[in-house]
Protein backbone atom coordinates (compact mmCIF):
# COMPACT_ATOMS: atom_id res chain seq x y z
CA UNK A 1 0.00 0.00 0.00
CA UNK A 2 1.24 3.16 -0.95
CA UNK A 3 1.07 6.27 1.57
CA UNK A 4 0.70 9.70 0.37
CA UNK A 5 2.03 12.67 2.19
CA UNK A 6 -0.15 14.93 3.97
CA UNK A 7 0.38 18.03 3.12
CA UNK A 8 -0.95 21.41 4.27
CA UNK A 9 -3.03 23.28 2.39
CA UNK A 10 -2.06 26.57 3.70
CA UNK A 11 0.88 28.67 1.77
CA UNK A 12 3.93 27.82 2.93
CA UNK A 13 5.09 31.54 3.27
CA UNK A 14 6.97 33.57 6.91
CA UNK A 15 4.79 36.78 6.41
CA UNK A 16 7.65 39.67 6.01
CA UNK A 17 5.63 42.63 5.54
CA UNK A 18 6.07 43.23 9.99
CA UNK A 19 9.85 42.65 9.48
CA UNK A 20 10.73 45.95 8.21
CA UNK A 21 9.01 47.35 11.58
CA UNK A 22 10.64 45.03 13.98
CA UNK A 23 14.12 45.96 12.47
CA UNK A 24 13.08 49.79 12.87
CA UNK A 25 12.11 49.27 16.22
CA UNK A 26 15.88 47.99 17.03
CA UNK A 27 17.32 50.46 15.12
CA UNK A 28 15.52 52.56 17.36
CA UNK A 29 16.90 50.85 20.35
CA UNK A 30 20.39 51.59 19.16
CA UNK A 31 19.99 55.09 18.27
CA UNK A 32 18.44 55.90 21.11
CA UNK A 33 20.60 54.22 23.77
CA UNK A 34 24.48 54.73 22.09
CA UNK A 35 27.00 57.78 21.69
CA UNK A 36 28.20 58.57 18.50
CA UNK A 37 32.29 58.41 18.13
CA UNK A 38 32.58 62.57 18.53
CA UNK A 39 36.51 62.34 19.05
CA UNK A 40 39.11 60.26 16.77
CA UNK A 41 41.90 59.55 19.17
CA UNK A 42 45.25 60.75 17.39
CA UNK A 43 47.68 59.01 20.04
CA UNK A 44 48.37 55.17 20.80
CA UNK A 45 47.72 53.51 23.79
CA UNK A 46 46.98 50.17 26.10
CA UNK A 47 44.75 50.92 29.33
CA UNK A 48 45.65 49.14 32.68
CA UNK A 49 43.57 46.58 34.20
CA UNK A 50 42.04 46.99 37.58
CA UNK A 51 39.80 45.07 39.90
CA UNK A 52 37.58 47.79 41.86
CA UNK A 53 36.31 49.54 39.17
CA UNK A 54 33.42 51.80 38.53
CA UNK A 55 31.46 52.99 36.15
CA UNK A 56 31.02 56.59 34.95
CA UNK A 57 27.10 56.85 34.46
CA UNK A 58 26.56 60.49 33.30
CA UNK A 59 28.56 59.96 29.63
CA UNK A 60 27.69 63.79 29.09
CA UNK A 61 29.34 65.08 31.89
CA UNK A 62 32.90 63.46 30.87
CA UNK A 63 36.23 64.89 29.06
CA UNK A 64 38.90 62.53 27.91
CA UNK A 65 42.42 62.97 28.25
CA UNK A 66 44.33 60.69 26.80
CA UNK A 67 48.06 60.33 27.13
CA UNK A 68 50.13 58.14 24.50
CA UNK A 69 52.43 55.61 24.62
CA UNK A 70 54.97 58.52 23.42
CA UNK A 71 54.02 61.02 25.85
CA UNK A 72 51.73 62.83 23.73
CA UNK A 73 48.54 64.08 25.48
CA UNK A 74 44.79 64.68 23.86
CA UNK A 75 42.68 66.82 25.42
CA UNK A 76 39.01 65.84 23.83
CA UNK A 77 39.51 66.36 20.79
CA UNK A 78 42.40 67.95 20.35
CA UNK A 79 46.62 67.29 20.40
CA UNK A 80 47.62 69.48 23.50
CA UNK A 81 50.33 70.67 25.39
CA UNK A 82 50.71 70.29 28.89
CA UNK A 83 50.78 74.24 29.90
CA UNK A 84 47.12 74.38 27.85
CA UNK A 85 45.55 71.97 29.75
CA UNK A 86 44.61 74.49 32.55
CA UNK A 87 43.17 77.06 30.51
CA UNK A 88 41.12 74.68 28.37
CA UNK A 89 39.65 72.71 31.30
CA UNK A 90 38.98 75.91 33.36
CA UNK A 91 36.19 77.09 30.13
CA UNK A 92 34.98 73.75 30.29
CA UNK A 93 34.24 73.61 33.96
CA UNK A 94 32.74 76.94 33.88
CA UNK A 95 30.42 75.50 31.43
CA UNK A 96 29.96 72.22 32.74
CA UNK A 97 30.29 72.40 36.83
CA UNK A 98 30.28 68.82 37.90
CA UNK A 99 32.54 67.66 34.72
CA UNK A 100 34.10 64.32 35.05
CA UNK A 101 37.71 63.78 33.59
CA UNK A 102 38.82 60.34 32.53
CA UNK A 103 41.87 59.71 32.36
CA UNK A 104 42.91 57.58 29.73
CA UNK A 105 46.40 56.43 30.40
CA UNK A 106 49.10 54.47 28.27
CA UNK A 107 50.14 51.91 31.31
CA UNK A 108 53.61 52.11 30.14
CA UNK A 109 53.94 55.74 30.91
CA UNK A 110 55.63 57.61 34.02
CA UNK A 111 53.52 59.30 36.69
CA UNK A 112 55.61 62.46 36.21
CA UNK A 113 53.35 62.92 33.77
CA UNK A 114 50.44 62.11 35.33
CA UNK A 115 51.21 63.90 37.90
CA UNK A 116 51.93 66.95 35.99
CA UNK A 117 47.72 66.42 34.22
CA UNK A 118 46.54 66.31 37.69
CA UNK A 119 48.41 69.49 38.70
CA UNK A 120 46.86 71.52 35.81
CA UNK A 121 43.72 70.03 36.61
CA UNK A 122 43.48 71.22 40.25
CA UNK A 123 44.89 74.34 39.09
CA UNK A 124 41.44 74.41 36.60
CA UNK A 125 39.62 73.35 39.46
CA UNK A 126 37.94 70.19 37.61
CA UNK A 127 38.88 67.70 40.27
CA UNK A 128 36.80 64.74 39.74
CA UNK A 129 38.77 62.32 37.74
CA UNK A 130 38.64 58.61 36.67
CA UNK A 131 41.84 56.65 35.80
CA UNK A 132 40.33 54.65 32.86
CA UNK A 133 41.10 51.24 33.65
CA UNK A 134 40.04 47.60 32.26
CA UNK A 135 38.37 44.91 34.25
CA UNK A 136 41.34 42.67 34.39
CA UNK A 137 39.88 38.45 35.02
CA UNK B 1 -21.78 66.21 -23.46
CA UNK B 2 -19.37 63.93 -23.87
CA UNK B 3 -18.24 62.41 -20.32
CA UNK B 4 -14.80 62.07 -20.00
CA UNK B 5 -14.24 58.49 -18.71
CA UNK B 6 -11.41 58.44 -15.49
CA UNK B 7 -8.64 56.40 -15.99
CA UNK B 8 -8.64 53.43 -14.45
CA UNK B 9 -5.21 52.77 -12.37
CA UNK B 10 -3.65 49.72 -11.42
CA UNK B 11 -3.01 48.73 -8.54
CA UNK B 12 -1.03 51.61 -6.67
CA UNK B 13 1.49 50.04 -4.35
CA UNK B 14 4.72 50.76 -3.17
CA UNK B 15 6.93 48.02 -3.31
CA UNK B 16 7.81 47.65 0.20
CA UNK B 17 9.89 44.51 -0.03
CA UNK B 18 12.99 46.00 -0.08
CA UNK B 19 12.43 48.22 3.04
CA UNK B 20 13.93 44.98 5.33
CA UNK B 21 17.19 45.57 3.91
CA UNK B 22 17.27 48.99 3.95
CA UNK B 23 16.38 49.22 7.48
CA UNK B 24 18.99 46.57 8.36
CA UNK B 25 21.56 48.48 6.07
CA UNK B 26 20.82 51.46 8.40
CA UNK B 27 20.72 49.49 11.73
CA UNK B 28 24.10 48.17 10.45
CA UNK B 29 25.80 51.70 10.24
CA UNK B 30 24.63 52.70 13.72
CA UNK B 31 25.89 49.20 15.14
CA UNK B 32 29.37 50.33 13.56
CA UNK B 33 29.37 53.76 14.11
CA UNK B 34 28.79 53.60 17.80
CA UNK B 35 30.66 53.08 21.22
CA UNK B 36 28.94 50.85 23.11
CA UNK B 37 31.79 50.54 26.12
CA UNK B 38 31.08 52.07 29.16
CA UNK B 39 33.08 54.10 31.08
CA UNK B 40 34.64 52.15 33.73
CA UNK B 41 37.86 53.69 35.78
CA UNK B 42 38.99 54.25 38.93
CA UNK B 43 37.11 57.24 40.68
CA UNK B 44 39.05 59.61 42.60
CA UNK B 45 38.58 63.83 43.67
CA UNK B 46 41.25 65.61 43.83
CA UNK B 47 42.38 67.92 46.66
CA UNK B 48 42.02 71.46 45.75
CA UNK B 49 44.75 73.23 44.46
CA UNK B 50 46.65 75.48 47.44
CA UNK B 51 49.48 77.54 46.16
CA UNK B 52 52.41 76.32 48.01
CA UNK B 53 52.97 79.23 50.29
CA UNK B 54 49.89 78.57 51.98
CA UNK B 55 49.46 75.87 51.95
CA UNK B 56 49.62 74.21 56.06
CA UNK B 57 50.64 70.55 57.07
CA UNK B 58 48.08 69.53 59.23
CA UNK B 59 49.51 66.95 61.18
CA UNK B 60 48.19 63.35 61.35
CA UNK B 61 48.39 60.70 63.67
CA UNK B 62 50.76 57.44 62.78
CA UNK B 63 47.58 55.53 63.62
CA UNK B 64 45.16 56.72 61.32
CA UNK B 65 47.35 57.50 58.70
CA UNK B 66 48.60 54.36 55.90
CA UNK B 67 51.18 56.07 53.45
CA UNK B 68 51.99 53.81 50.76
CA UNK B 69 54.91 54.64 49.06
CA UNK B 70 55.95 53.25 45.27
CA UNK B 71 59.58 54.17 43.92
CA UNK B 72 60.53 54.01 40.27
CA UNK B 73 61.87 50.57 40.72
CA UNK B 74 58.94 48.95 41.99
CA UNK B 75 59.24 48.64 45.28
CA UNK B 76 56.42 49.43 47.33
CA UNK B 77 56.64 50.57 51.32
CA UNK B 78 53.15 50.37 53.60
CA UNK B 79 53.88 52.11 56.75
CA UNK B 80 57.83 51.75 55.95
CA UNK B 81 57.52 47.92 55.30
CA UNK B 82 58.57 46.48 52.11
CA UNK B 83 55.52 44.78 50.79
CA UNK B 84 54.00 43.01 47.52
CA UNK B 85 51.18 44.99 46.02
CA UNK B 86 48.33 42.08 45.96
CA UNK B 87 49.21 42.29 50.04
CA UNK B 88 47.96 45.92 50.27
CA UNK B 89 44.36 44.81 50.54
CA UNK B 90 44.44 42.57 53.29
CA UNK B 91 46.61 44.77 54.98
CA UNK B 92 44.06 47.76 55.17
CA UNK B 93 40.82 45.64 55.40
CA UNK B 94 42.02 44.93 58.74
CA UNK B 95 42.47 48.72 59.46
CA UNK B 96 39.45 49.80 57.63
CA UNK B 97 37.73 47.54 59.66
CA UNK B 98 38.79 48.61 62.81
CA UNK B 99 37.91 51.99 62.10
CA UNK B 100 34.45 51.34 61.49
CA UNK B 101 32.57 52.71 64.62
CA UNK B 102 35.15 55.52 65.15
CA UNK B 103 34.33 59.24 65.10
CA UNK B 104 34.65 60.82 62.03
CA UNK B 105 38.11 62.59 62.79
CA UNK B 106 39.45 59.46 63.15
CA UNK B 107 39.01 57.46 60.05
CA UNK B 108 41.49 55.60 58.46
CA UNK B 109 43.58 58.46 55.55
CA UNK B 110 45.42 56.07 52.62
CA UNK B 111 47.62 58.10 51.06
CA UNK B 112 49.59 57.26 48.01
CA UNK B 113 52.83 58.64 47.25
CA UNK B 114 55.12 57.94 43.86
CA UNK B 115 58.23 59.04 42.23
CA UNK B 116 58.07 60.89 38.51
CA UNK B 117 59.39 57.73 37.45
CA UNK B 118 57.48 55.01 38.71
CA UNK B 119 55.30 52.96 36.43
CA UNK B 120 51.60 54.00 35.83
CA UNK B 121 50.64 50.78 36.02
CA UNK B 122 51.77 50.38 39.14
CA UNK B 123 49.94 52.78 41.07
CA UNK B 124 46.77 52.13 39.54
CA UNK B 125 47.34 48.34 40.71
CA UNK B 126 48.12 50.23 44.32
CA UNK B 127 45.41 52.12 43.99
CA UNK B 128 43.07 49.12 43.06
CA UNK B 129 43.75 46.96 46.04
CA UNK B 130 43.44 50.47 48.11
CA UNK B 131 39.41 50.24 46.42
CA UNK B 132 39.19 46.96 46.62
CA UNK B 133 40.05 47.01 50.08
CA UNK B 134 37.73 49.75 50.92
CA UNK B 135 34.84 47.58 48.54
CA UNK B 136 35.21 44.60 51.01
CA UNK B 137 34.50 46.28 53.97
CA UNK B 138 31.96 48.33 52.93
CA UNK B 139 30.39 45.20 51.13
CA UNK B 140 30.60 43.44 54.55
CA UNK B 141 29.21 46.20 56.66
CA UNK B 142 26.19 45.92 54.18
CA UNK B 143 25.75 42.48 54.51
CA UNK B 144 26.40 42.40 58.26
CA UNK B 145 24.15 45.55 59.27
CA UNK B 146 21.53 45.17 56.57
CA UNK B 147 21.34 41.79 55.30
CA UNK B 148 21.75 43.39 51.38
CA UNK B 149 24.42 44.01 48.95
CA UNK B 150 25.85 47.22 48.76
CA UNK B 151 23.78 47.74 44.79
CA UNK B 152 20.52 47.20 47.35
CA UNK B 153 21.01 49.47 49.63
CA UNK B 154 18.40 52.75 50.04
CA UNK B 155 19.65 55.90 49.41
CA UNK B 156 19.49 56.35 53.67
CA UNK B 157 21.53 52.90 53.98
CA UNK B 158 23.62 53.65 51.74
CA UNK B 159 24.67 56.95 53.25
CA UNK B 160 25.11 55.13 56.73
CA UNK B 161 27.47 53.03 55.23
CA UNK B 162 29.16 55.40 52.85
CA UNK B 163 29.48 57.74 56.40
CA UNK B 164 30.81 55.02 58.47
CA UNK B 165 33.69 54.14 55.59
CA UNK B 166 34.41 56.93 54.32
CA UNK B 167 36.98 56.71 51.70
CA UNK B 168 39.90 58.97 52.20
CA UNK B 169 42.48 58.60 49.62
CA UNK B 170 45.07 61.35 49.80
CA UNK B 171 47.31 61.43 46.78
CA UNK B 172 50.37 63.08 48.11
CA UNK B 173 52.12 66.13 46.58
CA UNK B 174 54.69 65.07 44.56
CA UNK B 175 58.61 65.46 44.88
CA UNK B 176 59.30 68.33 43.49
CA UNK B 177 63.28 67.28 42.66
CA UNK B 178 64.43 65.62 39.75
CA UNK B 179 62.15 66.26 37.16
Amino acid sequence: MKFEKKRASTKQEIPTASLPDIIFMLLLFFMVTTTLREVDVLVQYTLPEAKAIEKIENKRLISYIWVGKDQKIQLNDNLVKLEEIQKIMYARRVALPNVIVSMRIDKGSDMGIVTDIQQELRKADARRINYSARLSN
Amino acid sequence: MVKIKKRKLGGAEIPTSSMADISFLLLLFFLVSTVIDVDTGIGLTLPEYIPEEQQEVAPLSKDRLAAILINENGDVLLNKEIIAIPQIKENLTERIRSKIDQPNNKKLVVSVKTDRKTNYNLYIQALDQVKGAYFQVREEYAQTRYGKKILDLNEEEDKDMKDKIPMIISIAEPEKIDK
